[in-house]
Parts: structure tokens; C-alpha cells; sequence
């Protein structure tokens, strides 16, 4: 007799017309994990966050899934804790299995505060998830995988990091496995990880460090393919540094330029624009660049030196000048209470990036991401923020919490104003 | 810090305090030749980042038997945002409504003086002026739903003593008729600023609570310290009349003061914030005039 295959569910709750990308790797890699074959079921459920917790648990149960794998950010992570709560009172033998940017840094507290979650990945999680895959087919013993927070008994233990993915193209593409479904404007590629800055609020390089490159080979055909994806007009990058080099950025934009001569667009490619000069700005358009997104998140020079950025306003005005000269819009975000600013840098930034007219100003306000710099040191730097997520910043020593509201209302007026132009 | 040249189409007209001004004077507008040349001009002249924007003021545009040309000569004169000042009765029909939009009015000002029908009314001299103004700004939105454009409604608020103590509902009535922005401009010298502040500062309150920002015009920063970036002149400059203590102040020069009367019965109570060095120097970085280590 054949064993039963395990049944994998894994799920996401995205923003409206996304899917998972996450998702998509740690599926085709344990897809492609010989130790596995036959023995895992998978079934992905993409859907979105905004979805009734309990009628995803709905959709979960139904699928009576053995292990449930799901993908945490701080957007989804109160409705997964929701999902979780629900699926483990109602199929408590189901491993559930959490990782992603939220989770995986706080893996033992997120362990210590969800009973219902049998264990958190930590980092880099294709092979973690499959080597867990492999432990749970062969009866337990998930604490002698690395790179995982897990139950052992009562007790929580944290087993070795792991290190990171030597060689990135030994991830199949979940683009060319088929595994993700190509929506337009909703796609994305990416083509490296790790991220060339140590922006104090930002957890984009995931604390993987060094810039690890997935082959020109392996980004040409997963470009092809969405190109030539059905109904696929848009889609875009997630590299936190598109222009990271500028050969770099030569080679990419030969692989779009066919591409684009087609008709094929690109939206929010994030770019660092102090970089960006008319020659770089013209490879973006002949790329099919619509538009870019980047900061510069402040301007205020205590916050500018809390979070480790450069900034340099003329170089950041000639940026955005080149890329208006080559018709590509710019998003400039702003980032609202950030340790060092008070609510009149947060002002000067707003104002500083009007007087651009970039085409897009956007404002957030911050969230204190767990694994970041500012989480680690929100106690040193006054930063109140709310431990439950999405984590956002309750107040700081520069700003109160009213003045922090009042900014975030003042900037959304604004921001509606410079959009209603003709 | 989006800033409109005002071009206004006449004179008269306008939704003011009765009580306060009297009877408004007959609209008279201007000629449209005359009004297409200063549009162009104005367009033309601007040197405002981001725009050129212009605004439509005066008595009532829609009363222009030339509306239609004066908003083309705008749009070909390659203004960015147009406004129009209106109290959107003329938007009650649809047709006006989509229109306007279609032409590329994306800014719509409207003036409120009361929070009711009973105080709006009775202070504009127009029994059913608010009704209309509802009504009309109600279109509007649904042709801006139709239509797919990104449009952005603000209200102005006159404030005199007749209606100070309505302010947060006006500003709850703003919000309701979809407002993003609010303005609340002192206009009656003999107002008492100390205690209109309180109502000022209450419809700041109503405004923030639901996602709407308001916006103090004519009250210096010594009397609402609590609420100075309402009245910190950070998104354009005010001007106003300054007591004589407001030369000690550090703030002096950022500063909008406040519209002292004669009498100078404000003098009393306006003393510079304790924090004035402080709040001096973040509002001018906020205003570029400053470098970040002044």
C-alpha cells in the first residue's frame, strides 16, 4: 500500500490583487525535493487580507491539511493569528507553520504568545521548510532542522541558524513552474536578495546581508515568461535597489527593452535616485519604466543620521528631474515619526518633495518592524510604538502621539490636493 | 504648500456674514476679454512648484455667462490644478456638474457660516443656502464617482462672532459633504480670539477625529499652543494684523498674528509661548528658509 501523501496547505492573505511570491518558492523548491516526492500534497491558497478570518479558516479546513504553511507580514499578521486560533481548536493535529518578515525574528515570542503554532521558520525558508516537510513525513523530531523555532514538549527551542542559499537559482522559478498566476499589474519578479543599505526601519534585506544574485539567465527567462504571460500588460520588480550597479541596471533593461517595444510596462520599480542621471533614466524608459518609487522617507538630519541614510538634495532634486525629462513618473515617500524628526521635518520633507513635482507623493507612517535597528532600540531612542502588529509608531520623543495623527492627516490632504491636477 | 493664484471674475457677491458685513453687493463681473487676458497672464507668470494653479474667486463663477471659455483659457494655458470658489448651488444640476469636471475643474472651494441651516442661512441672508450647497456638492461627488478623476473639496470657514460657537459643527458638516481640508479664517476684527480659540481648536479636533484637516488662518501660535501646526503657516503664508508684544517675539516673523482691533484688547492676553526659540526654528526648516541647524 501506497502512504497517504501529506496534505500541505499554504496560505497567504495578500494585498487585493497580488499573489504570493513567498509562497511560490517554498513551494517549487519542496516540489522539486526528491526526498519528498509522492509524499506532499500541496494545495496554495492565495487570497486576500482583507478576507473574514473565519471564512479563510473555512477554506482551510475544507482542504483538511496535515501541515498549514503560511506566509506573515505585519499587514496580515492579526487575521493569520485569527486563521490559526481557529484551525488549531478546530484540527489540533495540524502542524501549523509560520514564516516571513513578521514572525521570524521574534520566532520564540510569536511560539510563547500563539500555543496553536507548532513552529516558526526563521529567515531564508525554502530549505527550511522542506527539511521540516521531510522531518514531519518521517514521524517528528522538527527541532533537529535548523533555521526553525519550535515545540519540543513544553518547551520552545530555537535550533541553529541556518545559512543563507549559496546558489539562489537552485530555487526553481515558481514563474516558470507555473505555481504563481501571472495577473496583470499584480506580478512581480525578483531578481536578487539582500539590499545594498541598513536603513534603521527597514527589514528589505531581511538581515541577509550580502547581495546574493539569482543568474542573468534565470531573470531573462522568468522575464519572458510573464511578458508572454496572457493578459500581462504590467508587472513589476521587488529588488529594494533596481539601479543597484549600473551595469547591473544595463543588463536588465537590455532583457525588458524587447519587451517593452512591445508594449510591456513596469510600475513602482524602487530605484535609488541620487543615482539616476539622464543616461540611467533613459534605460528605465526604453525599459518600459512607467514609474519608480523612492524616497527619500525624511529629510531631517537626526533622523537622516538615526536610520543610516544619505541624503543629498540636490542630487535626490536631479534624480527626480532626469526622470520626469525621460516621462517616467516618481513616487517620493515620506515616512512619518521616525526617531530624530519632529513633526516640522516630516513638513520640510513633504514640502521638499512638492517642490519636485514628481508626479506621486506618498506618506506611511512608521511601523517598528520586528528585526529591524529601531525595534531593537526603540527603548534607547523614546519610540512608543504598538507591539502588536502592523507595529505602528505610537509616539516618539519628538513628536506627540496627537501631532503624529494630525501629520498623518495634514500630509493625506495634501497628497489628495497635488493629485487632483489635470 | 500647493498654491493657487486667485483670479477673481468680479466683484460682489461672495457668501459672507450678514451681520458682519451687511448686505453683500450686487455681483458685478468682469468682462471676459479682460478676464481671458488676466488668466493667461497669470498662468503664464507663474513660477509655482507644483503648477501652475489657479483659482476661480469673486462672486459666484458659475454666475459668469462665460465660465465655460474663462476654464478652456485656463486648461490651454496649461494650468495644473484650476479651483473654483462656488457655494455649489449651480452644481445641483448635473449637467454643470459633469461639465465642470469634464473641463478639468479638479479644486472645488465652498463656504460655510454655520453648521446648521438655521445659522448658515440666517448668516449668509439666503433661506435654503446650505440646503442648496448640500445638495449641489452632493453631484458633484457623484459625477467625480462617474467620471474616475481624483477632485479635491475644501471648505472655508469665515469666523466671526456670530458663529464661533458652531465651529466644530461646521467642521463635522464639512466633513460630511466630503471635504478633505478645511479653513478657518478669522474674519471680524472684533472677534475675541482668546475665546474663540477654544471652539477653533474643537473643530481642529473634529476635523483630525475624521480623517479631515483643518486649518487656523489669523490666529497667532501664542494662543493655541497645543495646536500649533493648525496655525504653524507651514502650508502657505498668512498675513494679519500684530500686536505690539509680537515684536518680542521669536516668532514674530513666521507668524500670521492675529486681527487685532483697535481697541487692542488682545494685547492683554498674547505673551510669546514658552517654546518659542524651539518652535521658530522647526517651522522655518519646515519652510526651507531655514537650514536644519538653525
Amino acid at each position: 500500500m501506497p502512504e497517504t501523501p501529506l496534505r500541505c496547505a499554504m496560505l497567504a492573505l495578500n494585498s487585493v490583487g497580488y499573489r504570493s511570491l513567498a509562497l511560490g518558492y517554498l513551494r517549487a523548491y519542496a516540489e522539486s525535493d526528491r526526498k519528498l516526492a509522492g509524499r506532499v500534497a500541496f494545495q496554495t491558497l492565495d487570497l486576500e487580507v482583507g478576507l473574514d478570518p473565519w471564512w479563510v479558516a473555512w477554506r482551510v479546513l475544507g482542504l483538511e491539511p496535515d501541515v498549514l504553511g503560511i506566509s506573515v507580514t505585519c499587514w496580515n499578521a492579526r487575521a493569520v493569528y485569527d486563521v490559526c486560533r481557529l484551525v488549531g481548536a478546530v484540527r489540533p493535529e495540524c502542524a501549523i507553520v509560520l514564516g516571513g518578515p513578521e514572525v521570524g525574528p521574534i520566532a520564540a515570542e510569536v511560539l510563547a504568545g500563539h500555543p496553536e503554532v507548532h513552529a516558526v521558520v526563521r529567515g531564508e525558508g525554502e530549505v527550511t521548510f522542506a527539511e521540516l516537510l521531510r522531518a514531519i513525513c518521517a514521524g517528528g523530531k522538527a527541532w533537529r532542522v535548523d533555521g526553525l523555532c519550535v515545540r519540543k514538549g513544553q518547551e520552545i527551542v530555537s535550533t541553529p541558524d541556518r545559512g543563507l542559499i549559496e546558489d539562489l537559482d537552485s530555487i526553481p522559478s515558481p514563474h516558470l513552474a507555473g505555481l504563481i498566476e501571472a495577473l496583470d499589474g499584480g506580478a512581480y519578479l525578483e531578481t536578487y536578495r539582500g539590499c545594498p543599505h541598513r536603513c534603521a526601519y527597514c527589514f528589505e534585506g531581511k538581515g541577509y546581508g550580502r547581495i546574493r544574485s539569482f543568474s542573468d539567465a534565470r531573470i531573462a527567462a522568468e522575464i519572458d515568461a510573464l511578458a508572454g504571460a496572457p493578459h500581462v500588460g504590467s508587472f513589476s520588480f521587488i529588488d529594494p535597489v533596481f539601479n543597484l550597479t549600473p551595469e547591473r541596471l544595463r543588463t536588465l533593461c537590455g532583457m525588458l527593452v524587447p519587451h517593452a517595444a512591445a508594449g510591456l510596462r513596469l510600475h513602482t520599480i524602487e530605484v535609488d535616485i541620487e543615482r539616476i542621471d539622464d543616461e540611467s533614466a533613459g534605460l528605465l524608459r526604453d525599459a518600459g519604466v512607467a514609474s519608480v518609487e523612492t524616497g527619500p522617507q525624511t529629510v531631517g538630519k537626526a533622523a537622516l543620521e538615526t536610520c543610516h541614510r544619505p541624503f543629498h538634495a540636490d542630487r535626490f532634486a536631479r534624480g527626480v528631474e532626469a526622470l520626469r525629462g525621460a516621462g517616467i513618473s516618481c513616487e517620493c515617500d515620506l515616512i512619518v515619526g521616525i526617531p530624530g524628526d519632529d513633526a516640522y521635518d516630516f513638513l520640510a520633507g513633504l514640502r521638499l518633495c512638492l517642490s519636485l513635482d514628481p508626479g506621486v507623493v506618498q506618506s506611511s507612517t512608521l511601523h517598528v518592524l520586528p528585526g529591524t535597528e529601531l525595534w531593537e532600540r526603540a527603548a534607547e531612542l523614546g519610540l512608543e510604538f504598538d507591539r502588536e502588529p502592523p507595529h505602528e509608531v505610537i509616539a516618539t520623543s519628538g513628536v506627540t502621539f496627537r501631532d503624529l495623527r494630525r501629520a498623518e492627516v495634514l500630509a493625506s490632504a495634501v497628497q489628495r490636493a497635488y493629485r487632483a491636477r489635470l | 504648500m500647493i498654491d493657487f493664484i486667485d483670479v477673481a471674475v468680479g466683484t460682489g457677491g461672495g457668501v459672507a456674514c450678514e451681520r458682519c458685513h451687511g448686505s453683500a453687493m450686487p455681483a458685478e463681473y468682469m468682462a471676459t476679454s479682460e478676464l481671458l487676458g488676466l488668466i493667461t497672464r497669470a498662468v503664464a507668470d507663474s513660477r509655482t512648484v507644483p503648477g501652475p494653479n489657479l483659482a476661480l474667486t469673486g462672486p459666484e463663477p458659475f454666475g459668469h455667462p462665460d465660465l465655460p471659455s474663462l476654464v478652456a483659457a485656463a486648461v490651454d494655458a496649461g494650468v495644473s490644478r484650476l479651483r473654483i470658489d462656488t457655494d455649489a448651488s449651480a452644481l445641483r444640476s448635473q449637467d454643470n456638474a459633469a461639465g465642470v469636471l469634464a473641463a478639468g475643474v479638479r479644486h472645488f472651494r465652498f463656504s460655510l457660516l454655520g453648521g446648521s441651516a438655521g445659522l448658515h442661512d440666517v448668516l449668509a441672508g439666503a433661506p435654503g443656502a446650505l440646503d442648496a450647497t448640500l445638495t449641489g456638492l452632493d453631484v458633484l461627488r457623484g459625477e467625480v464617482r462617474a467620471q474616475g478623476v481624483t477632485s479635491c473639496l475644501s471648505a472655508l470657514v469665515p469666523i466671526c462672532r456670530h458663529n464661533l460657537h458652531d465651529l466644530p459643527a461646521i467642521a463635522a458638516v464639512a466633513v460630511e459633504a466630503g471635504a478633505n481640508a478645511v479653513l478657518l479664517r478669522v474674519d471680524d476684527p472684533g472677534c475675541d480670539l482668546a475665546a474663540a480659540v477654544p471652539w477653533m481648536t474643537a473643530a481642529c479636533d473634529t476635523g483630525v477625529v475624521n480623517g479631515v484637516w483643518a486649518e487656523i488662518e489669523g490666529v497667532p501660535f501664542c494662543l493655541a499652543p497645543d495646536h500649533a501646526l493648525h496655525v504653524s503657516d507651514v502650508l502657505r503664508a498668512r498675513s494679519g494684523a500684530k500686536a505690539p508684544a509680537c515684536r518680542d517675539c521669536r516668532l514674530d516673523e513666521l507668524c500670521g498674528g492675529g486681527p487685532v482691533d483697535a481697541s487692542g484688547d488682545l494685547l492683554a492676553v498674547l505673551a510669546p509661548p514658552a517654546r518659542a526659540g524651539d518652535l521658530a526654528g522647526a517651522v522655518s526648516r519646515a519652510r526651507g528658509s531655514v537650514g536644519h541647524d538653525a
